[in-house]
């Protein structure tokens, strides 16, 4: 797995280097985009960036059956669990950045690298709204035959067995602990305790700088306790970032983690907020294009597959899919992958054209 | 909770830090290639945008373009010669202290504050206050309500013209904090100044909070705070009390981060599992 990823990281990047960017249209037909259309589309998404209403009502027009896509590789991909009756509605908040001006790509407009949204909490670890959802029915693997591997919701409600069965906690009934130290687990960037910590009594403070204040509020911190009491705090945050694969063609998302005091998570402990299906396997931990350090990834060798998918039954129902909602669809399935980390603001949503309307 | 006959203390949130990876390989580039063996301070810009979900605060945060100069100009980003990567750093916010401190009326979400015209008018204004880029970066700011509930948005430096017209006067400024019952960090500087600089008592003010991306008067919040002036401020001479150093994990501490994983080239690449 290391020497295979390494190889083929190598290999992408030296087939970046030497092929130019995509510039012609193939997102109807691979589910791919140009360098251009991913701009447009983070045009559309990032509401900082247009003059355009940031409500834009977008209805739904996907509503059928043969919208769950199959693929041919064997890949576990869940991405695609939508509700087919519902109307959503999404809402992304997502603004430009240009990111360390070294890693800056040539081929993107200077103020338009790539996209971010920060500071975005996620407030349990995956597992728990896992064991959670397979005791409401859980997910039935479709299409088994083909082995295909899509999952839908709303099984019928299973045994849950074969994992430890444990008491997972709900949010109702999180306990809001009001003592000041809190229980953190480790942060590996942080708490280096071992190390000499500089005495910071050396610094002389003018003399009006007091330490006890009435008017400062005593800090409180969300803390959960797992039933092996291990403690784990469940307000982190996370900056969701979305970058263009020139290898690939098409968006990839990268995941930032912070404790609670937002502190840099190891990417390693990342993955506990990715279904656990995709930890490792499509989601990934590597160099970020544009920030700085090693960040956790959904892997983008699937996109252009799963997003062609969700274009074909639109265009066979006569839907004309746009390109500048191609990162709403994108988003929608990356959703599915990091369902705890609450980034997707729901609004009514229309991959199609005016033909719709 | 300490008080007086006037009501409780004004209790705010202290602001939290947030510092992005890419400004500590910044400081490095900086420190290594420019700066050197100058230690003489260097200004840097933080950040922060009003509370934009109801579960966590905003914070001051630190990017990349924080820092004064671009570490881009010719500089490399070779940052190996450092021998450790360890950074320590500790943030203060300095805040000043009212004494007596400032006493709470009431505080409530804004949605029950204002009629609901009132904030029809106001959500809209703020709105635009925030989408506009001449202003979307004013933290501080009046809303004025008139006696035909239409709210507009005015700079600070308007206040005495509204209050000529009569007008229902908020201080408003950007929360960054999300708690129901306490007002985040801005505030406490914001009703110094406004004690110091108009001598009101009794201040009405805004916390501008919002829900993503839009205004949300649910969590905002509208407080009344008595402010007594202060004897020992009026001589010209004193020097008032501050507070602000940020606590790690409760205590009088430094934060430290490692950034050796993605900074020591030596620490290369994938981790072998």
């Amino acid at each position: 797995m290391v020497l295979s990823q390494k190889l083929h990281e190598a290999f992408k990047g030296t087939v970046e280097r030497i092929t130019n960017p995509r510039t012609v249209s193939a997102f109807k037909e691979k589910g791919v985009l140009s360098v251009n259309e991913f701009v447009i589309a983070g045009d559309n998404l990032g509401f900082l960036s247009a003059e355009k209403t940031r409500m834009n009502e977008y209805k739904l027009m996907i509503g059928q059956d043969s919208f769950i896509p199959s693929l041919e590789e064997e890949w576990v991909i869940s991405y695609m669990i939508f509700e087919l009756t519902t109307h959503f509605r999404f809402v992304y908040f997502f603004v430009r950045e240009s990111g360390d001006s070294n890693k800056r790509k040539s081929y993107l407009p200077a103020d338009k690298q790539f996209l971010i949204t920060r500071n975005v909490p996620c407030l349990r670890r995956v597992a728990s709204i896992q064991e959670e959802y397979e005791a409401a029915g859980g997910e039935i693997l479709l299409d088994d035959d083909d082995n295909d591997g899509w999952l839908a919701t709303h099984g019928q409600p299973k045994d849950t067995k074969g994992h430890e069965e444990e008491n997972v906690p709900s949010m109702e009934t999180l306990e809001i602990s009001k003592k000041n130290t809190i229980q953190s687990i480790s942060s590996h960037f942080g708490n280096e305790e071992e190390e000499d910590i500089p005495d910071m009594e050396e610094f002389e403070e003018p003399d009006n700088v007091i330490e006890s204040d009435p008017a400062t509020l005593q800090p409180t911190y969300l803390v959960a306790h797992e039933p092996d009491d291990d403690n784990i705090l469940r307000t982190r945050t996370y900056d969701v970032s979305i970058t263009y694969d020139k290898y690939y063609q098409t968006p990839r998302v990268w995941l930032t983690g912070y404790d609670e005091s937002r502190m840099l998570l190891e990417p390693e402990l990342v993955l506990e907020d990715v279904s656990q299906d995709h930890a490792r396997k499509t989601v990934t931990i590597e160099d970020h294009p544009h920030i700085p350090g090693k960040h956790a990834s959904v892997h983008p060798c699937k996109h252009a597959a799963v997003m062609k998918k969700l274009i074909e039954p639109l265009i066979a129902g006569g839907v004309e899919p746009q390109v500048d909602k191609y990162l709403f669809l994108f988003l929608k399935f990356v959703a599915t992958v990091i369902p705890t980390i609450e980034y997707d603001y729901t609004m009514d949503f229309d991959l199609g054209g005016s033909s719709s309307t | 909770m300490a008080g007086n006959e006037n009501g409780p203390v004004l209790q705010f949130a202290a602001f939290q830090s947030s510092v992005d990876e890419g400004f500590w390989h910044g400081l490095s580039s900086l420190k290594l290639n420019k700066l050197k063996t100058d230690e003489s301070p260097i200004s840097i810009t933080g950040f922060y945008a009003p509370c934009s979900n109801p579960q966590v605060s905003s914070h001051l945060t630190l990017l990349t373009e924080s820092l004064p100069t671009e570490p881009s100009d010719g500089l490399p980003t070779e940052t190996s010669h450092l021998k450790k990567f360890n950074f320590y750093y500790w943030f203060a916010f300095p805040a000043l202290v009212l004494d007596p401190p400032a006493t709470l009326v009431n505080l409530r979400p804004a949605s029950q504050w204002f009629t609901l015209q009132e904030a029809e008018s106001v959500s809209a204004c703020c709105n635009e206050w925030r989408m506009s880029s001449l202003t979307a970066d004013v933290p501080f700011f009046l809303v004025s309500i008139s006696s035909n509930s239409h709210a507009t948005i005015r700079s600070l430096k308007d206040f005495k013209a509204c209050q000529q017209d009569g007008h229902k006067i908020l201080f408003a400024f950007y929360d960054p904090c999300h708690l129901p019952n306490n007002p985040g960090w801005p505030l406490r500087n914001f009703l110094a100044f406004i004690s110091a600089r108009w001598n009101i008592k009794k201040v009405q003010f805004l916390c501008y909070r919002e829900n993503h991306g839009f205004a949300d008067l649910g969590l905002s919040l509208i407080g009344e705070a008595l402010v007594q002036p202060s004897q020992a401020w009026q001589d010209q001479q004193h020097v008032p009390n501050a507070v602000g150093w940020e606590l790690n994990k409760g205590k009088r501490i430094p934060r430290c981060i490692n950034l050796s994983t993605s900074m020591d080239p030596t620490s290369c690449g994938f981790e072998s599992k």
